[in-house]
């Protein structure tokens, strides 16, 4: 590394430095405290030159890092070995990972804290297999995913609480509308692209969340609806004391009662729903529909040229993504109880985002490990309350950081000539 | 010969400008016909009208196939290749980059593959059935691989091909589609002489073997003058000549306009 390069990563971080202590200096830097009768400005600058500080030494080292061209990075170096050997052993990682999730309720340290963990954990994963299908393998990004997770929960809870169908009616009733409602999304934006379609969705997104509060009659407004049936465990419920004359989980297998079966339940429920979702993906994507969805995102001009239907196409795979949404609606409403449009805002779209853009688009594996990471790690951080954001938003700048592409970005052919060599 | 394409007065314009003046020209079955010109003479314009991505101002275009003509003009976009069966490729390459060399043969034969899996359904059962047709599309595209050489490749990602290899895929590509009609946008566009030498014997074989009809835009003569068995020259929108290689390489008009004296 010459001198001159050293020179200017130095004035780099410095200037670094400045902008860091324009916006630490009155956030940080000046704390109001109410001392008796007024409002005071209690200085810290102690714990501002601490923050810049670590603001010029972070940008030195990346500085110095990009300069040598090397990856010393531990970071970088990990996901390069992890693409590697989830490359090489899939089947044997896919194996072993779905044995763990199925044996992970009955391990000795696991209790109810890590069982709710495992259960948003899964539902994160399903909904970013759900929407791969749109941003991953169609190439349209999507940020009013949510919309449909909430068209799945509402429909979910309001045929539930009216009709008193059981969970297993509901479920692709709930998935029925949340694919009607892609289709509804999809006809407008059919002709949009890249930002403009992104910022469409997001629309979308909000007006589902506006309606949903306003329409007041049908969705009881900002109040949400309460009461909404607990999953059975095929016709029968988990309830301590069962009505006279029908059997309870607990009674049927002649089992102690406790709250745990009904979460252990639910989160059997998820993993079979994720999984669905995950086997449906990979098997899709190897029809000609999920060749024409990647055909699109690489080119939609040479896709027509080619007598391929880019509405058909387009509209599948938001019908698809959607429907999978909607189930993880339904889910989401059941293990609740209780949904209000409080539930289904935009940071809940910006996530399952984050979570398909970091994994690597179009990467099922990908999306595992960045909704373990980013999930796992707001959660590690929850005693720091509402600072946990900044280890979320840490999270995602390592990542891009250092993989820019996401976790696992490498695509395999969906068919092979001379056989898969790898 | 029997006529294949014939277009009747074809105008085109884009606001005050007249991009293409009253064309009309024939191309026959089992034929090259090539349409050379300057830059901005409206070549490419007459391509994307023909291939349904602009929709002419004026004019007719028929295509004559067994069961009778049909005009062009009613179908659009997707259907022109679907339909009608007149297949393009692109000045500036439009290949899938990211998706393997065999996959964009595949997505080529989208339509007969969709059918053929029951619009997904028997394919997410995995029945015979499909597995089968699949097999024939696989059959294809290795037919058209061993033509151009690239079946040791068909595993490898499109966009990691030389650039000449990238021309003769979008070729055979379009070729999968089984057209009636080939629309070639300037094919040798930057390749070596050996190159061009290859695509010359790609396309008399497409045309002897395959009996498809070959619309042909380019610039470099020897490829043109190589294979050509018609010529329409365009200058500013309007046909100035139309005949064989021969005659145009002496007409003056042509020397003029576009080819130019040697010196």
């Amino acid at each position: 590394m010459e001198k001159k390069d050293i020179i200017q990563s130095v004035k780099d971080s410095l200037f670094t430095g400045i902008i860091a202590l324009a916006l630490f200096g009155p956030i940080v830097g000046l704390r109001t405290a109410s001392k008796g009768e007024g409002l005071f400005i209690t200085p810290q600058w102690g714990l501002v030159f601490i923050l810049v500080g670590l603001c010029i030494l972070g940008r030195f080292l990346i500085n110095l890092n990009s300069a040598r061209k090397t990856e010393f990075t531990f970071f970088s170096k990990f996901t390069s070995k992890l693409s590697s050997i989830t490359e090489e052993k899939a089947k044997h990682l896919a194996i072993t990972a779905i044995l763990f999730a199925v044996v992970f309720p009955f391990l000795p340290f696991t209790d109810r804290y890590f069982m709710d963990v495992a259960i948003m954990i899964l539902t994160y994963i399903m909904l970013g297999w759900g929407l791969n299908i749109v941003v991953g393998l169609a190439g349209l990004l999507d940020l009013g995913y949510v919309a449909f997770y909430a068209v799945g929960a509402y429909s979910y809870a309001l045929i539930a609480t009216t009709f008193g169908w059981s969970f297993w009616i509901c479920l692709p009733l709930a998935g029925i509308f949340a694919a009607f409602f892609g289709i509804l999304l999809g006809f407008p934006v059919l002709r949009l692209r890249g930002d403009y379609l992104a910022i469409v969705t997001l629309g979308f997104g909000e007006i589902i969340r506006i309606v949903l509060i306003n329409w007041y009659e049908v969705t009881n407004g900002p109040d949400g609806i309460t009461g909404i049936p607990r999953p059975s465990f095929f016709g029968l419920p988990f309830k301590r004391s069962p009505d006279e004359g029908e059997a309870s989980f607990h009674t049927f297998f002649n089992l102690e009662y406790s709250t745990m079966h009904r979460i252990i339940f639910l989160y059997y429920l998820i993993l079979v729903l994720a999984l669905i979702t995950n086997y449906f993906t990979l098997k899709i994507r190897k029809l000609p529909v999920g060749r024409a969805w990647e055909a699109l995102r690489e080119d939609e001009i040479a896709c027509k040229s080619l007598g391929v239907n880019p509405t058909n196409t387009k509209l599948t795979a938001f019908a698809i993504g959607a429907m999978f949404g909607g189930f993880a609606g339904s889910f989401f409403a059941t293990r609740q109880a209780f949904i209000s449009p409080e539930s289904f805002t935009f940071i809940e779209s910006a996530i399952i985002v984050a979570i398909v853009v970091l994994g690597g688009m179009g990467s099922q594996t990908g999306v595992v490990l960045a909704s373990i990471f980013l999930i796992g790690i707001t959660e590690m951080f929850r005693d720091l309350e509402q600072f946990r954001m900044i280890a979320f938003g840490g999270a995602m700048v390592l990542i891009m950081v250092f993989k820019p592409k996401g976790i696992l970005a490498n695509r395999k052919p969906t068919i092979f000539m001379h056989g898969d060599k790898k | 010969m029997s006529n294949l394409l014939s277009v009747e007065n074809l105008t085109m314009q884009f606001g005050g400008l007249t991009a293409i003046d009253n064309l009309s020209f024939d191309a026959k079955n089992n034929e090259i016909t090539s349409i050379i010109g300057p830059n901005g003479a409206g070549k490419t314009t007459v391509f994307n009208c023909l291939t349904g991505f602009y929709k002419p101002t004026n004019g007719q275009m028929f295509l004559h196939k067994d069961e009778g003509k049909i005009s062009l003009r009613k179908y659009t976009d997707f259907k022109i290749a679907h339909v009608a069966k007149v297949a393009r490729t692109f000045q500036n390459i439009r290949l899938f980059p990211a998706m393997s060399v065999l996959e964009n043969l595949l997505v080529a034969q989208h339509n007969e593959l969709m059918v053929a899996s029951g619009y997904s359904l028997f394919g997410l059962l995995n029945l015979k059935s499909y597995r089968d047709k699949e097999q024939l599309a696989v059959d294809k595209a290795r037919y058209w691989l061993d033509i151009i050489g690239l079946t040791n490749r068909a595993d490898d990602n499109a966009g990691d091909l030389p650039y000449g290899d990238q021309r003769k895929l979008e070729i055979v590509r379009a070729m999968c589609i089984e057209p009636k009609l080939l629309c070639l946008d300037e094919p040798a566009a930057g390749l070596n002489p050996k190159e061009s030498a290859e695509l010359n014997k790609l396309l008399k074989f497409i045309k002897t073997e395959k009996k498809t009809g070959i619309l042909l835009i380019e610039h470099d003569m020897s490829v043109v003058m190589g294979i050509s068995d018609h010529v329409v020259v365009l200058n500013y929108g309007k046909k100035i000549f139309e005949g064989t290689a021969d005659q145009t390489k002496n007409s003056k008009e042509v020397i003029e306009a576009y080819l130019g004296v040697d010196e």
